[in-house]
């Protein structure tokens, strides 16, 4: 198909209709404007904060939602909104550079799978390996060695979802290359390098936003995982995970502290769940029909 | 079939290889100095090195990697850094409440799930199915620690009909230690359950389509004998690699489980000793889990072959 | 009109219709006949012609979804099946009247064995146990001569080949002595050589049995072979209706006439240039069934037409002997034979 495409003129643009987008789809715009919402939220975090979310205030400690303090306090006194406003910026952050670099990493060794005999029959053995280690632990073990940070956690988010990336990749790969218009350009001399920008990497991007859109919010769950563990980012970073992890002990007198986070989180995953299912119904329909 | 079986055991070795490896690996080209790291932010240089000597990091690196390799062949997982017992002690001690509690979120899951999906795919289209896969895609979003607040909310703080936490062992009786696992493996399994249910919708689906089950109708066969038996008996081999694939969601979900319940199982154990940084038990671990789940995709390689006449081994 | 006396089944007004995205398709649009007791019946037309629809009608298994039966009656030894509940009707479906499906080898369920796919026709309908189903399964395997019945009863359909899954689908439709059998182009997916041996024994078993057959196929050979009365089906209307030699003898319907002239014919001598007259195809296509047809069906694809076919739709009449045909030119047909 890419081999027409390149001869084809581009098709008048068709005038965006919204509407019909919407009702065609209602769940990929509910999903796309829930994450419009956390994105400014996170952005402009300082604006709509109510209150300094870092600030110890024990007279005000495990307050109720008010108005003064809309999602109440937690035991520190802190402002659990001020706090959670702030907290989508640590999940957006980690959900979209675990996707970004494990989907760089995994484009890099899936082409090289499909390409290198060699590297595959390696490759593939070590990715097998990594898959059967839960990815909590995965990152766990790497966190247990390392001074903790964001930057350890988007790391040890990344390498267990690589092997996921790299395995969609490198089926695509072998597939277009089994496709007698590709084997014909092998035979008629074309070369590696334009039939990997011609036909090999425009059908892999389809599949590869698709998934990457699901390792992003697998991602958010894993970081917000990690921090309530203790094993995440450090805890006083406001994070969903972290504001979760501390309202624990006092959860039946505060449930506040841990719902309000929790909802949160849960919506923001719902959110990009839901756009990787309409991008996977448009982009992707042979995947769509397998689920 | 035996030796089918034996084939495919021996398949499983080199991915419990690359497990191994990466362990192994792991500890010795961590970035930083991991003795440093794993004594702690105010260790003396004395400390640091008694680390070190204890994990066996002083030693040449072929040295190192024999030893380990040695020690693992004789299931030697070593010794833990804090309470200097072997770390097989460890995990055995705490095995009994992390297989409860996985095996009761897989029941739990299984006999939820299945039929649902099956209800969603003949009901499809109505609103049954709307309501499970509605279901199913929230399930997909809720992590496990919300939803264990949300359960243990409601069921045990409001309505007092469970309890908030804590694990009883089976020989403490039967009841209490079904009521100790009730919550979590309603939290533990909503993603699997969610993931079960989806597939099988979407697997009976397929099936429901095909000539064998006109055929079946045109017999006058119970509704019941149609979907339970000649559809779901076909539709079976998709669902269980997905039980299979989501033993994975369910052991990374025992560690959080577990901490939120406070059960004293592998995954606390886990959660202990990754605050406390003791590697030794965290890698013994990892083998374990690994292990675990590599095991459950052999079983399920099986089971195909029983359930589909047509695969040969 | 009547039921003919010793008719079984009646279908009388039939209309069965599917609703699609480009509108209502009127799959079998108002049609009737009767099946007598141990007769076999032919269906015959092209595909898409409604005798598929009409066959999945009488077992009411038209999918709810997509398709209902519009108006019209069924019955079947008297008794109306169109209002009848779904489990009385599931006590029919394989017990008084089976069917067997085109597809011998997507038709049999992959994961039972062939025993168990008998059986359980006979425990559910005959209420034995599941012993005594097992000895009917062999007792019926024997009877569709399967060598070595006791060995297949434990095997799984893909261990059959073609022909012998279609004998286990016959053996199947069988095992409750059902009154009626319904088969829809039993032996269009066979060889040649095997199509014959199944029809043989279909012919066979019905002697033995007194099993009425509604025969569906859109090959006259096989009907003129078989049946012993035919209905001839178009654009889910029956435009004739004869006694099989009747209708070979001179087919009174244009359409029936290209459907004819449709089959190679051997006996035709070549001629002097060394060709024979080539294979007739009926010009035209079947008409769209989503919009409602005025006139006769086959008006646009008929070299008789004229504007009143076009604009009245033709009643069945009867031109003698029980050969019914809806046609306003048919003296004309007569004389072009």
């Amino acid at each position: 198909m890419a081999i027409i495409a390149d001869d084809l003129a581009l098709p008048p643009a068709r005038r965006f209709s919204m509407w019909r987008a919407i009702r065609r789809n209602p769940t990929v715009a509910l999903g796309g404007v829930l994450l419009a919402v956390l994105v400014v939220m996170a952005v402009f975090a300082p604006l709509i904060a109510t209150n300094d979310p870092f600030k110890i205030a024990p007279v005000n400690r495990l307050r109720p939602p008010s108005e003064r303090w809309w999602f109440g306090t937690d035991q520190f006194g802190r402002d659990v909104f001020s706090r959670t406003v702030y907290g989508a910026r640590v999940s957006l952050i980690v959900g979209l550079s675990v996707a970004a670099i494990s989907s760089i990493l995994g484009l890099a060794l899936g082409l090289a799978c499909g390409y290198f005999r060699r590297v595959d029959s390696i490759v593939m053995r070590i990715m097998d390996g990594l898959m059967a280690i839960p990815s909590i632990l995965l990152a766990i073990a790497l966190i247990t060695l390392s001074r903790p940070g964001l930057g350890i956690v988007i790391v040890a988010i990344v390498i267990p979802e690589v092997p996921r990336i790299v395995r969609v990749v490198r089926a695509v790969v072998l597939s277009i290359r089994a496709q007698p218009y590709v084997e014909s350009a092998i035979a008629g001399g074309t070369r590696n390098w334009k039939l990997l920008t011609r036909h090999i990497l425009p059908n892999t991007l389809a599949p590869l936003i698709v998934q990457s859109t699901y390792v992003c919010a697998s991602a958010m769950l894993t970081e917000a995982g990690l921090s309530f563990l203790g094993a995440g980012v450090p805890p006083e970073v406001p994070s969903w995970g972290n504001i979760i992890a501390q309202g624990r002990t006092f959860f039946q007198i505060a449930p506040w502290t841990i719902m309000i986070p929790g909802t949160f989180l849960a919506v923001t995953v719902l959110a990009v769940n839901l756009l990787g299912d309409g991008l996977r119904d448009r982009l992707d329909p042979r995947l769509a029909r397998r689920l | 079939m035996t030796a089918y079986i034996v084939r495919r055991l021996f398949a499983t070795l080199p991915v419990m290889a690359v497990v191994a490896l990466f362990v192994f690996f792991l500890l010795r080209f961590a970035p930083g100095d991991p003795a440093a790291i794993i004594a702690g932010e105010d260790a003396t240089t004395e400390a640091i090195e008694a680390v070190r000597a204890k994990l066996g990091l002083d030693r040449p690196m072929v040295e190192q990697f024999f030893v380990w390799v040695t020690q693992l062949l004789r299931g030697d997982l070593g010794v833990s850094i804090f309470s200097n017992l072997p770390v097989t002690r460890l995990i055995s001690q705490r095995l009994e409440p992390t297989v409860a509690l996985t095996l009761s979120t897989l029941f739990v899951a299984v006999a939820m799930a299945i039929p649902i999906g099956v209800l969603a795919a003949w009901k499809v289209r109505k609103w049954v199915d709307r309501v499970v896969m509605g279901f199913a895609v929230l399930g997909f979003a809720m992590p496990v620690f919300v939803l264990a607040y949300i359960l243990i909310y409601f069921f045990a703080v409001q309505w007092q009909m469970l309890p908030v936490q804590g694990y009883q062992p089976i020989k403490e009786g039967l009841w209490p230690f079904v009521e100790s696992l009730i919550l979590p493996s309603l939290a533990l399994g909503i993603t699997y359950m969610a993931l079960i249910a989806r597939t099988t919708r979407a697997s009976m689906l397929e099936v429901l389509s095909q000539d064998y089950i006109r055929t079946a109708n045109s017999k006058g066969l119970a509704t019941g004998r149609v979907l339970l038996l000649h559809a779901l008996k076909n539709a079976a081999v998709p669902i269980i690699t997905v039980i299979g694939i989501g033993i994975a969601l369910l052991i990374s979900g025992v560690v959080i489980t577990e901490t939120v319940f406070n059960i004293p199982g592998l995954g606390r154990l886990t959660v202990d000793a990754v605050l406390k940084r003791d590697y030794p038990v965290v890698q013994g671990l990892i083998l374990v889990f690994a292990g675990a789940k590599v095991l459950v995709n052999l079983v399920i390689d099986i089971s195909y072959a029983f359930l589909d006449p047509r695969i040969r081994y | 009109m009547t039921g003919t006396p010793g008719a079984i089944l009646e279908v009388r007004d039939l209309h069965t219709q599917f609703s699609t995205l480009d509108g209502v398709v009127r799959a079998v649009d108002g049609v009737s006949f009767d099946v007598a007791r141990g007769e076999t019946l032919g269906i015959v037309g092209e595909s898409g012609c409604g005798k598929s629809v009409t066959a999945m009608s009488i077992l009411r298994l038209i999918p709810p979804e997509t398709g209902r039966i519009a108006s019209g009656s069924i019955k079947f030894e008297g008794e109306e099946l169109t209002t009848l509940s779904e489990e009385e009707m599931k006590r029919l479906r394989g017990h008084r009247i089976s069917m067997i499906f085109q597809e011998p080898m997507t038709s049999l369920n992959p994961v039972l064995t062939v025993g168990t796919q008998i059986a359980e026709n006979v425990v559910r309908h005959l209420g034995v146990s599941w012993k005594a189903g097992r000895e009917r399964a062999f007792e019926m395997l024997d009877l569709v001569r399967i060598a070595d019945a006791r060995r297949r009863l434990d095997e799984y359909p893909h261990q059959l080949s073609g022909g012998m899954r279609q004998r286990v689908m016959i053996a199947m439709a069988l095992s409750c002595d059902p009154q009626v059998l319904i088969a829809d182009e039993p032996t269009t997916a066979l060889d040649v050589t095997i199509q014959a041996q199944i029809l043989d024994l279909m012919i066979e078993l019905k002697e033995k049995t007194g099993t009425a057959i509604v025969l569906i196929t859109h090959d006259l050979g096989v009907v003129a072979e078989t049946t012993e009365r035919v209905v001839v089906m178009y654009a889910g209307r029956k435009v004739e209706q004869a006694p099989v030699e009747a209708l070979f003898e001179e087919p009174l319907h244009p359409y029936t006439r290209g459907l004819m002239g449709a089959i190679p014919r051997l006996d035709v001598e070549a001629d002097a240039a060394g060709t024979r007259p080539r294979l007739q195809e009926i010009p035209g296509l079947v008409p769209i069934l989503t919009q409602p047809i005025v006139g006769c069906a086959f008006a646009p694809r008929c070299g008789f037409a004229t504007d009143r076919c076009r604009s009245e739709r033709p009643p069945l009449v009867d031109a003698g002997a029980g050969h019914l045909v809806a046609c306003w030119e048919i003296d004309r047909v007569r004389r072009a034979a």
